[in-house]
């Protein structure tokens, strides 16, 4: 589903991914976890593009991805992503983030973009909020109306990058509540998140990376704890 | 001195009419300018570097020019090289309009560069193209913002656009002056000039305050 070969980033002089090769197989869920600063939110950003690549191939659902407007807006269209921070639209009800980018995009008639968004937001449990701002609700509750904004465009792969890492801890359940059952329906996942939990449950494969490089990866029982690498030990260490 | 009160009641009707040209050019110029500097803000922003030097070219020069000489370049010099005339109207408004978009698109450019950056990226990553996610997303959410910048605008074009009085467009001032020509009353019409120029700014800004109380108590929306 997605190929990633020789992957290099640089910003200026910050040499940032230092050729990273990953194969994601569809409906795996590859979890991604490094300290901050070793390039996890880089490489998702690669992928669906937010960052240019400068150097490396970079293949989603059988497209290559290059500089092409056309080439890029349609991977992307395949590819859904959830921030850290959300970014719900805040002038736009619940139902109106859902909805722009399938009427947009996708060009689906009004209704029904609202059929498909009602029942996303039944799936993430925030039927009653349709009409709400996002504002108005708590963090747990904006980063699933933002799965559920990802979703609308029948995504083939979705990006997570640290969904809960700006939620209170009370919060966090929920989200991952709804990214199990994402897993569940066989959607391929690529999730940076230190929620170890989260990973040996439904994580295909754990992937250390540090300083732009993966230095480790396996299963989850095997990197968290069989892990080879020194680095990767301490750097478990830190956060178990 | 003598303080001729029925000169001011006489040329009150003449002076009105002079105030509806004024707030006639500035909501015209501002209008225009507004639509110059949505795009030249844009463009200011631009990765494409011709695009950006372009707009950063347009807006340096006007902003570093007295809009006086932009007004003299376009009634008095653009007609020496086209060998056209140019009627007076359309020298003011366009040249009002050209200095206006300048000042608007500094403030558009700051009000989407206010705008955080996930905003942008969550359009794009949804599949929205530039242009897209700008429209729906990031200018709604700047225009906003903008309401008291470009109120401010206004209130300043309103005020400069007395400027063009000196190709013999008879706004407010030009009005005035005329008035004054026949009658020597300067002290009276120039205080009823001045008068009439406050209550309009007045207006304005209090408009403007109302727009952006309202703005904040929807919030967001
Ligand atoms: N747009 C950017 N410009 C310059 N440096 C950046 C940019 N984005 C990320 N970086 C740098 O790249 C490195 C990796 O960042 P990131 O991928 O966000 O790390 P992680 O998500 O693992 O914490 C960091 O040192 C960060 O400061
Ligand atoms: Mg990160």
């Amino acid at each position: 589903m997605i190929s990633i070969k020789n992957l290099h980033k640089k910003f200026g002089n910050l040499h940032v991914l230092r050729g990273v090769d990953l194969k994601v197989e569809e409906r795996e869920v590859v979890v991604i976890i490094g300290p901050s600063g070793s390039g996890k939110s880089t490489i998702l950003r690669c992928i669906n593009y937010l960052e240019e690549p400068s150097e490396g191939e970079i293949i989603v659902d059988g497209i290559t991805l290059n500089k092409q407007e056309s080439v890029i807006n349609k991977v992307r269209a395949e590819v859904g992503m959830v921030f850290q921070r959300f970014n719900l639209f805040p002038h736009m009800t619940v139902l109106e983030n859902i909805e722009l980018a399938p009427v947009k995009v996708r060009k689906m008639s009004a209704k029904e973009a609202e059929t498909v968004a009602l029942d996303l937001l039944d799936k993430v449990g925030l039927a009653d909020k349709a009409h709400a701002y996002p504002e108005q609700l708590s963090g747990g509750q904006q980063q699933r109306v933002a799965i559920a904004r990802a979703l609308a465009m029948r995504p083939r792969v979705m990006l997570f990058d640290e969904p809960t890492s700006a939620l209170d801890p009370e919060m966090v359940k929920e989200v991952l509540d709804v990214m199990k059952t994402l897993v569940k329906d066989g959607m391929t996942m690529v999730v940076v998140t230190h929620e170890m939990g989260f990973a040996r449950e439904v994580g295909s494969r754990v992937i250390f990376i540090d300083e732009g490089r993966i230095i480790e990866e396996g299963t989850p029982n095997e990197v968290f704890y069989n892990a080879k690498e020194e680095r990767t030990k301490t750097f478990l260490s830190k956060i178990l | 001195m003598n303080f001729d009160f029925d000169l001011i009641i006489n040329s009150i009707p003449l002076l009105i009419l002079g105030a509806g040209v004024t707030l006639q050019i500035t909501l015209l110029s501002v209008g225009f300018g507004m639509f110059i500097g949505m795009f030249m803000g844009m463009a200011r922003l631009s990765k494409i570097w011709a695009v950006k030097m372009v707009a950063t070219v347009y807006v340096d020069f006007i902003r570093g020019t007295p809009l006086l000489v932009q007004i003299f370049l376009m009634y008095f010099a653009l007609p020496v090289v086209t060998g056209q005339r140019i009627d007076p109207f359309v020298a003011a408004v366009t040249a009002c309009s050209i200095n206006s978009g300048a000042y608007i698109a500094e403030i558009f450019r700051g009000g989407i560069q206010s705008i955080d950056k996930g905003q942008m990226e969550a359009g794009r990553s949804l599949g929205m193209s530039w242009p897209q996610t700008m429209r729906y997303i990031i200018l709604p959410q700047a225009f906003k913002r903008i309401i008291p910048p470009l109120g401010n605008e206004f209130i300043a074009m309103l005020k400069d656009s007395s400027l063009v009085s000196v190709i013999g467009f008879e706004e407010l001032t030009r009005r005035g002056q005329l008035i004054i020509a026949r009658t020597y009353g300067s002290f009276e019409i120039w205080m009823t000039v001045a008068f009439l120029y406050l209550i309009m700014t007045l207006t304005i800004s209090r408009l403007v305050d109302y727009l952006e109380r309202r703005y904040k108590i929807d919030d967001k929306h």
